[in-house]
């Protein structure tokens, strides 16, 4: 029986760029990706119960709070727009794999003692999804195209209920899942430059107000931002 | 729910005998999700159906779909399969799965396999009656439930010192069991369709004793013994496929003759403009017997082009100087049967120069250059015949 006994959160690193990567305010144009957006609660046995009305809450909500802070970024942010390009099919299949890569390197490069033997050489952060995203009709005159991603599972009462007798019985029961994470691809060469990622996430995005605080963390240290907006709340 | 479950399934094979169409469960058209748990998995389905129609494995090809969702229609009635939209996926194994949206996905591999439409008609049958009988749902709910339940044991269990490793082994076992009721009365609904739609009810078991005779192959081609499941194991998710032929089997026989015509041929036709591709995944899977029988099969009514080319394919990579041979045999023949593609001229260029005759190898190369000057491998031959 699958019970997630917790391994007490692992120190995990939460931002990696490409080396010497940095970003003039006010010199390119970034296209936001659809976002992926998924919330559920989770189970008494762990298991996620996806619901379809918190997700459209936090769509709507995250959304707005995504608008909101787009102009504060020190770059031109669009969303991105299929048009008539007809590219609607090839530019999902680059999202899934930007969520393949964002996640190996969550796992595979944030955990330090998780780190894969060709990433530990060195201090670098070399990561992409190759260079085919530059032949998008859609993508042209962009220089950055910016994915986000979201995934909360809400501790049901039962699985808090077990918390808290597991606490008694000394077995480590986590409640909750609230991962996130935000990455910025060049479009030219198709690398990761920037890679913020955390897998204990705050702000409730079922809420406006905790939507603009997750945007927050999400978008922290985002390349070329002139001055962090101070996130209430933010962790650090 | 369990109970519920198993009363269905009673209900089914109490009312057999009755006219087939007459035992159809209700059926609302547009159906939508009621609550939250059943909104939730269609939401996750919707993103899966996206990703599914997006993908590269996702076959476009607009005749075959028209053909399969004509099939599924005739099986489940016009009505019933409007709620379904069907996905081929280029995988060469045989699985179909029903999604609690109405998306349905058929893997290649199973349109390869099935030898008639109405085996065909059998398993769009099943899947449609998963769908029908909202068994996402409730296998979402058994499976929460018992993974709760394991939870408190294994939680409760610490607190008061005792062992409970037993107790979470049986709710395990439920868990899987439910599984196979729920198949169970997946079968038998979709039996009842197969009948109604005037299918000749012998496919449904025919279906699994395919299956197993090619797993009986499969073992043969790798040296094992085969060893036929009767009984289910403790961890099978779906019943023995010879308990699935015997239950069929009774079934089909207690309802007598719904029909004569089991549209192989139709399925033939349809499958056909595929087949070389589907075939050259099979036989790339490294399972000697298993590919054997399915060619076999597909060579009922004589042996085309296609299909000898293809077991041409299996025995040059078994890569036996015995198999090279015999591979040699079956490319000339599948070039006699008309069949065109250059590749067979190079293919029987490399059987037959590591045979040791390299003049005839050499002659069948440049014949492969000659038909198709730019190949990509065309400088490696070209290198290959210059030693």
């Amino acid at each position: 029986m699958a019970l997630a006994i917790s391994t007490t959160a692992l120190a995990q690193e939460k931002t990696g760029a490409k080396a010497g990567f940095t970003l003039k305010p006010g010199t390119v144009r970034i296209i936001l990706m659809r976002p992926a957006i998924s919330v559920g609660s989770q189970s008494t046995g762990g298991m996620r119960e996806p619901n379809a009305d918190w997700t459209n809450q936090a769509i709507e909500n995250l959304t707005a709070a995504l608008k909101r802070t787009q102009g504060k970024l020190g770059n031109e942010v669009a969303l991105y727009d299929e048009g008539v390009s007809g590219e609607g099919a090839l530019t999902s299949q680059y999202a899934n794999l930007f969520g393949a890569v964002s996640n190996s390197v969550i796992e595979y490069q944030f955990f330090a003692g998780n780190r894969l033997p060709t990433k530990k050489r060195s201090k670098e952060f070399d990561w992409g999804v190759g260079p085919g995203l530059s032949q998008l009709k859609s993508l042209e005159g962009a220089d950055y195209a910016l994915f986000i991603h979201t995934r909360d599972d809400y501790g049901s009462t039962g699985r808090k209920m077990l918390q808290i007798v597991g606490l008694l019985a000394g077995v480590g029961v986590t409640s909750g899942i609230h991962q996130g994470d935000a990455g910025l691809v060049d479009l030219k060469t198709g690398e990761l430059v920037w890679l913020n990622a955390d897998r204990a996430m705050g702000g409730d995005v079922r809420t406006p107000e905790g939507a603009e605080k997750r945007v927050a963390q999400l978008l922290e240290g985002f390349p070329g931002k002139p001055v962090d907006p101070a996130a209430p709340g933010a962790k650090k | 729910m369990r109970k519920r479950l198993l009363a269905a399934v009673a209900l089914v094979a109490a009312t057999a005998g009755v006219k087939a169409a007459d035992l159809l469960p209700p059926f609302t058209v547009g159906y939508e999700p009621t609550n939250v748990d059943e909104r939730g998995l269609w939401m996750d389905s919707d993103n899966r159906e996206r990703q599914i129609r997006d993908s590269k494995l996702t076959v476009h090809d607009e005749e075959l779909n028209r053909y399969l969702t004509g099939v599924l229609c005739r099986t489940v009635g016009a009505e019933r399969c409007r709620g379904v939209r069907i996905y081929v996926m280029q995988v060469p194994a045989f699985n179909a799965s029903m999604s609690p949206n109405g998306m349905m996905e058929v893997w290649t591999g199973l349109l390869l396999r099935v030898q008639s439409e109405a085996e065909l008609a059998t398993i769009l049958g099943h899947e449609f009656a998963h769908f029908e009988l909202r068994h996402s749902l409730d296998g979402f709910k058994q499976q929460r439930r018992s993974t709760n339940a394991g939870a408190w044991l294994a939680v409760l269990g610490g607190l008061s010192n005792t062992n409970t490793s037993g107790l979470q082994l049986s709710v395990i076992a439920s868990s899987f069991k439910y599984n196979r009721d729920q198949e169970q009365a997946a079968d038998l609904l979709g039996f009842r369709y197969l009948a109604a739609a005037g299918y000749p009810t012998s496919a449904a078991p025919d279906v699994w004793r395919h299956v197993m005779a090619e797993q009986d192959a499969t073992a043969v081609g790798h040296g094992r013994r085969p060893k036929p499941e009767y009984q289910d194991g403790f961890f099978n998710t779906h019943p023995a496929s010879a308990r699935r032929a015997i239950y069929l089997e009774a079934e089909s026989k207690k309802i007598g003759d719904t029909g004569k015509d089991d549209g192989a041929a139709r399925l033939r036709a349809a499958i056909a403009p595929h087949l070389p591709e589907w075939l050259d995944a099979q036989v790339k899977l490294n399972d000697f017997g298993g590919t054997e029988y399915i060619l076999e099969q597909l060579a009922g009514n004589g042996w085309s082009g296609d299909l000898l080319y293809a077991r041409g394919e299996l025995y040059r990579l078994r890569g036996n100087p015995r198999d090279l041979a015999t591979s040699i045999d079956f490319y000339k023949g599948a070039i006699a049967a008309g069949y065109r593609q250059p590749q067979v001229q190079r293919n029987l260029g490399m059987a037959l120069l590591r045979s040791g005759r390299p003049a005839d190898g050499k002659s069948a190369l440049g014949e492969y250059l000659r038909l198709l000057p730019g190949a990509n491998d065309a400088k490696a031959i070209q290198a290959l015949m210059a030693n």
